[in-house]
């Protein structure tokens, strides 16, 4: 389990804050270490708007810790993040949320008591605000938020294709549909912002072709994607941008034809030439 | 998350209701009715403990506790004639609330078995400091001198009317937490049961959400307190420890947690279970029916958790889909 923790607000670096209003999503200097082991050494990354984004980088590169760290799963050590202007930095993972940043799981992280339909619904946990007595007495207003939260659940299963497994157990799902769920489930969001970590390990062809698919409807519907990816040919063909991560530093970061001729890159995934 | 309605057209559920309603008109005997008294007390009890386990995750213990202040509470202030015991109920319910923020906001911090550590010092903390406060509660001889409950003009005296009032209680309990489960609220406790940094991805405050959860369970312990207090006239520190979390536990484990139901039924099963062997068991072994009670109790959840990992509710429901996989073959077969 990851600690949440309470919100900290760092303070004393308004230096860095120049520039930062005009972007939608920026971090500086990001560093966090776990114990020895230096995850993220000094990333920066400015996201102007909507569209893809792809970070890659070999197996312990620290591309999941950038996200934990940039959605409030982590604290940083040093550095900002910054969404729409705002300083991010330290604050809890459900604030993170509420202000429009979703990711999804490598390892999905579903809810595996609930259906398929309850999944995407507990999603838009964000977008009402029921109380404990409202729900308990199951008054009007409870009840008529429900209603409208199952019309949006539906609305982002369908987006992702699952609403013909709408009624289905969660366990019942295969691995390509328990990823599109998990996509689904961080819609409810209403994000700027998406993060999806791994999105296509371990599909099929056909399944990522339907991601890629996903993916660029998102960008049509103004969203930003950031996807941290193994998977070469997927992230080459989908992303305008890539950005290669290697013990924890930022080693390129470009287009994805400058990207595969960096000898940096070359370097970090093939090893040196004596 | 499934019927629109604010009363569900629920069919066992009324046929429950009715028969809650007509017991005590049928049976005619102070016994049994004054048995479903219990259970309906440590129902209110057992469904909060099933709603913090079963649907939150939280593994916290200490619901005597809750329940030893939601009857010590109005019985002092009654007894003292500061506040006369109706309102002292829900004064009570109020103190409850308060303490379980004070203790809930640092220990719900905790997880898994770290939780249970914590709340289980709560209970003997609070057993404790109920027997040393001579002067409050009247230490381990109990608390005398409750006056007797009252609405208006109208006197809680007999069983029976105590049944229906801790029915009345327990019943708006179980349709309020039902509701709650089935609400958005309840769908954001589960899923921090599920993947707690999912929930937290998708803008739950589980902090919040666990707090909230645990002052309602402990609120509804409080009003159970509250009514055994003024039934029994009486409370010592001892009701409200370590056996009855034990006893407790067992109506959870063999009720099941995966619904609502499941903690009452294991209340209805194991009081009534205890009647038995005290009743029949009683003559063969007259001096040692406490521990056969105890013997018989613990071959019981080993069995259950054996057979029954879901508890009898979870065995049940089990049972129902297997009957129905079968009629489904067989008219499959024939047509």
């Amino acid at each position: 389990m990851i600690a949440s923790g309470d919100p900290r607000h760092k303070s004393g670096q308004s230096s860095s804050k120049v520039g930062v209003g005009s972007s939608l999503f920026e971090v500086i200097q990001l560093e966090k270490s776990f114990g020895g082991i230096r995850a993220l050494c000094g990333v920066s990354l400015r996201l102007e708007k909507e569209g893809i984004v792809s970070i890659i980088g070999p197996n312990g590169a620290g591309k999941t810790t950038f996200i934990n760290v940039t959605t409030g799963m982590y604290f940083p050590d040093e550095g900002d993040v910054y969404f729409q202007g705002q300083n991010i930095t330290g604050l809890p993972a459900h604030m993170v949320a509420h202000l429009g940043i979703s990711r999804t799981f490598q390892l999905e992280e579903l809810f595996s008591s609930m259906t398929v339909l309850e999944n995407a619904m507990v999603g838009c946990h964000t977008g009402s605000r029921t109380g404990m007595f409202a729900a308990g007495f199951r008054l009007r207003s409870a009840r008529e938020e429900e209603n409208r939260t199952r019309g949006e659940a539906l609305e982002n299963l369908r987006m992702v294709g699952l609403e013909h497994r709408a009624a289905d157990d969660v366990n019942s799902l295969p691995l390509g549909e328990r990823k599109m769920l998990g996509i689904a489930r961080s819609l409810g969001v209403k994000p700027n912002l998406i993060m999806l970590d791994e999105p296509a390990s371990g599909l099929a062809a056909h399944e990522i072709a339907k991601l890629g698919d996903l993916v660029q409807k998102l960008v049509e519907n103004r969203l930003a994607v950031i996807i941290v990816e193994h998977n070469m040919p997927f992230v080459m063909s989908i992303s305008k941008r890539v950005i290669v991560l290697d013990y924890g530093r930022k080693i390129a970061d470009g287009s994805p034809d400058d990207v595969r001729a960096d000898p940096g890159v070359i370097k970090a995934y093939l090893g040196e030439e004596d | 998350m499934k019927e629109d309605g604010r009363f569900k057209t629920n069919i066992p559920w009324l046929i429950f209701l009715t028969a809650i309603i007509v017991l005590p008109i049928i049976v005619r005997s102070n016994y049994i009715v004054s048995v479903m008294f219990f259970v309906a007390i440590y129902g209110m009890l057992s469904i909060g403990m099933g709603l913090l386990m079963g649907q939150a995750g939280l593994f916290s213990l200490a619901h005597p506790t809750w329940f030893g202040l939601g009857a010590y509470i109005p019985g002092i202030l009654s007894a003292r004639g500061i506040i006369p015991p109706l309102p002292g109920i829900f004064v009570g319910a109020i103190c409850v609330a308060l303490i379980a923020y004070i203790v809930g906001a640092p220990v719900l911090r905790l997880r898994g078995f770290y939780l249970a550590c914590a709340t289980f010092a709560i209970i003997l903390i609070a057993q404790v400091v109920a027997a040393q406060l001579t002067n409050l509660t009247g230490g381990p001889e109990g608390l005398v001198g409750i006056p007797a409950l009252s609405l208006g003009g109208f006197v809680f005296k007999t069983d029976l009317h105590f049944y229906y009032l801790s029915w009345a209680f327990c019943l708006g309990c179980y349709w309020f937490c039902s509701n709650l489960i089935n609400s958005r609220i309840g769908c954001a406790m589960k899923s921090f049961h599920d993947s707690e940094v999912a929930s937290q991805s998708i803008g739950v405050n589980v902090a919040k959400y666990k707090l909230q959860i645990f002052i309602l369970t402990a609120v509804m312990a409080s009003f159970a307190g509250s009514i055994f207090c003024f039934y029994l006239r009486f409370a010592v520190p001892d009701s409200f420890g370590f056996p009855l979390l034990v006893e407790l536990l067992m109506m959870i484990i063999i009720g099941g947690v995966g619904h609502l139901r499941g903690p009452l039924t294991g209340t209805f099963v194991v009081l009534w279970l205890t009647e038995l062997i005290h009743g029949y068991l009683g003559k063969i072994f007259p001096v040692m029916t406490n521990e056969v009670d105890a013997i018989f109790f613990g071959i019981l959840i080993i069995i259950v958790l054996i057979f029954m990992p879901r508890g009898l509710t979870g065995w049940i429901d089990q049972l129902i889909n297997l009957g129905r996989k079968l009629y489904d073959r067989f008219r499959g077969s024939t047509t």
